[in-house]
């Protein structure tokens, strides 16, 4: 079954999950991501899996812990005020070294603000929301194509470092309509040694984040860290377009890069040499990537629908090298390409 | 004199025909009855298409987090004692995702009036089961039909000796008013569970199922009994009681707290000399 599907980016994601070998959904109901829970609640039936709707966002994120101690391959999802919540149970699956998928599907925040599309929740994703020092792969999907390549991409990595991975997507990701492709059929999902599931004839396996004794927390904090340092030189993802000859570098992820990609087409047609750099990897962030094309550039100009929070993580990269300017709208405000082509034109007749 | 015209808010945002309407209508007829001003009143809420109600009114009112009307209607009477303090929201936002703050609001007896609107549905959110719906509920996210027991909040605030515990339903303007008023006047944490149509997205129980099937509990009917209570609170199907199944006197919150005997925290000044004495032992 290799044909082009017409799909939501939300249902995409779910059928990436199922394919990936996603037997154990637990969520609760939020805008604008209910999509995955309707299509999980019917996928899971036709391919015996579970889907659980919980009480609440602690109970579903606990219910994801239980079952990835248990060695399955196991997802939530919601969106801002919920993501909130399961932050406790993101930083104890980190800390107890467990692979699950987490999906945030943007809106208007802070608080309960409202159920447009926005990024703002950059920062929460990529510096840990929860406590301790810990790190989720972040990965940004950009098209309907990519919410169900990067979950199945999640999954493998989850297994892969024992960690727990997040999608950040938002609303317009999460309610457009492309045809995708699927992969054919579930993959061996690597056996898991570690997993609690009885212990005749061994040791009885452990799962917990609870280090009490002097210096071993710190011990297996630096056993984490070794890990997050083997994803920082293994999971960077990012992908350039007219970047090579660019003198104007646009950075933009999601679906502020597809937006932006018009823009570059627009320039280039006006003979402006603009290109455009789209990180996929939000942590681990590519900063050599940046760092490497920035050599010819002349200035940087990062779009989010944000106040600028990837923008941080530019300006890492970039240092005094190179000016960087930005465009931002807020609370659910969605720039138009003509927006952000007026705006760079402004900056490109004040610079000559 | 308070008018129904006083409590008068915004222009409401609530599908024509839903049992909210009802709700909110007897909410007001039972304040301007009690003689009650908006200043006197705080209205708080979570967030779902019940916990709009606060906008539709004119008083004091908070529009908080989904699932925590409890905790924060608990810190404004605490603070202010004065305040005739009413939670508002739906089944989900406190049988589902507060469900803990409903246990512990019960045994901490505050002194509020919990309303609520049991659709026994997800309504804002398109129609999802909830904590509520009956076995065998079908949507779009329960396909198959709902396969966890229904919540029975009365039967659960009954054997937390919650003290006043209550149902109406609302499609009787009247009676639900009535116990608007007998809950707010009652001192201790009253329950008013209100059945309500959600015309949108449960097509089982209409104003029609809900008409065929509800009846008042009897005059004789006595709610200081719990045993019999909790026969009423089972009673659920063919026959649907409505009416104060259960009430309990004992002492609220505040009334066993020190601090809170000298009257309201927000009327209290602070004054640094009383701590002097206290102090210099220290020294
Ligand atoms: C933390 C959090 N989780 C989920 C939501 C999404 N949400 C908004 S209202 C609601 C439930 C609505 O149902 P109910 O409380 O029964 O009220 P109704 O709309 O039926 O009146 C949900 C899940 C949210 N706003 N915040």
């Amino acid at each position: 079954m290799n044909k082009r599907i017409l799909m939501s980016g939300n249902e995409a994601l779910a059928e990436g999950a199922i394919r990936a070998g996603c037997r154990y959904y637990f969520g609760y109901p939020i805008t604008p991501q209910s999509e995955i829970a309707a299509y999980m609640a019917r996928r899971m039936r036709e391919v015996e899996g579970i889907f659980l709707q919980a009480e609440s966002e602690l109970a579903a994120i606990n219910m994801v812990y239980g079952a990835a101690s248990a060695g399955a391959r196991t997802m939530t999802s919601s969106s801002g005020p919920g993501i909130s919540l399961k932050q406790e149970g993101i930083s104890y699956l980190a800390g107890a070294e467990l692979p699950a998928v987490v999906v945030n599907v943007m809106r208007g925040g802070p608080g309960l603000g409202n159920i447009a599309p926005s990024q703002s929740d950059y920062f929460q994703a990529t510096r840990g929301g929860g406590h301790g020092d810990y790190h989720l792969v972040v990965l940004a999907p950009s098209s309907v194509q990519e919410m169900a390549d990067l979950t199945y991409l999640a999954f493998d990595l989850a297994d892969k470092y024992r960690n727990p991975m997040m999608i950040l997507a938002d609303a317009i990701l999460g309610q457009m309509m492309e045809g995708v492709k699927f992969k054919n059929g579930v993959k061996d999902i690597p056996g898991k040694k570690w997993a609690i599931g009885g212990a005749r004839g061994r040791d009885a396996n452990i799962i917990r984040s609870l280090y009490l004794q002097e210096g071993v927390l710190e011990e297996h904090n630096r056993h984490l860290q070794e890990k997050y340092a083997r994803m920082r030189s293994q999971e960077v993802r990012y992908e350039s377009f007219a970047a090579k000859d660019a003198d104007l570098l646009i950075i933009a992820y999601g679906s502020m890069a597809r937006l932006s990609m018009e823009v570059v087409n627009k320039l280039r047609e006006k003979g402006v040499k603009a290109g455009l750099l789209r990180p996929i990897s939000l942590w681990p962030f590519p900063y050599t990537a940046i760092k490497r094309l920035i050599s010819g550039v002349k200035f940087i100009f990062v779009v989010e629908m944000s106040e600028g929070q990837m923008l941080e993580d530019v300006k890492l990269a970039v240092g005094s090298q190179v000016p960087v300017y930005f465009y931002g709208r807020l609370g659910g405000g969605v720039p138009t390409p003509l927006e952000i082509m007026e705006k760079i034109e402004s900056l490109l007749k004040n610079r000559i | 004199m308070v008018t129904i015209d006083d409590y008068q808010g915004q222009v409401t945002a609530w599908c024509p025909g839903c049992g909210d309407f009802g709700i909110l209508q007897a909410l007001k007829k039972a304040l301007v009855d009690l003689k009650l001003e908006p200043h006197q009143v705080l209205i708080v809420s979570g967030i779902g298409q019940a916990s709009k109600l606060p906008h539709y009114m004119k008083c004091n009112t908070f529009n908080g987090l989904h699932g925590r009307i409890l905790p924060v209607a608990t810190g404004a009477k605490i603070a202010n004692q004065e305040l005739v303090v009413i939670g508002v929201g739906g089944d989900g936002d406190n049988y589902g995702e507060g469900g803990n703050h409903f246990l512990h609001t019960i045994r901490r007896n505050i002194d509020i009036t919990l309303l609520v609107h049991n659709n026994r549905v997800y309504g804002l959110t398109k129609g999802q089961a909830s904590p509520t719906s009956d076995p065998g509920f079908i949507s779009k996210v329960q396909p198959q039909g709902v396969i966890s027991s229904s919540f029975n909040a009365l039967s659960l605030a009954i054997s937390l000796h919650a003290s006043f515990v209550s149902r109406s339903w609302s499609g009787d303007i009247d009676h639900l008013s009535w116990l608007i008023k007998e809950a707010v006047q009652h001192k201790g944490f009253s329950l008013i569970d209100i059945l309500q149509p959600c015309i949108t997205f449960n097509k089982k129980n209409t104003y029609r199922w809900y008409k065929e099937r509800i009846y008042k509990l009897a005059e004789e009917y006595d709610p200081a009994n719990r045993l019999a209570a909790f026969k009423k609170a089972e009673e659920w199907g063919d026959k649907i009681p409505i009416g104060i199944f259960y009430r309990e006197k004992k002492p609220t919150f505040a009334d066993q707290l020190f601090g809170l005997k000298k009257g309201p925290l927000f009327r209290q000044r602070l004054d640094p000399s009383q701590v002097m004495p206290l102090l210099e032992t220290l020294s």
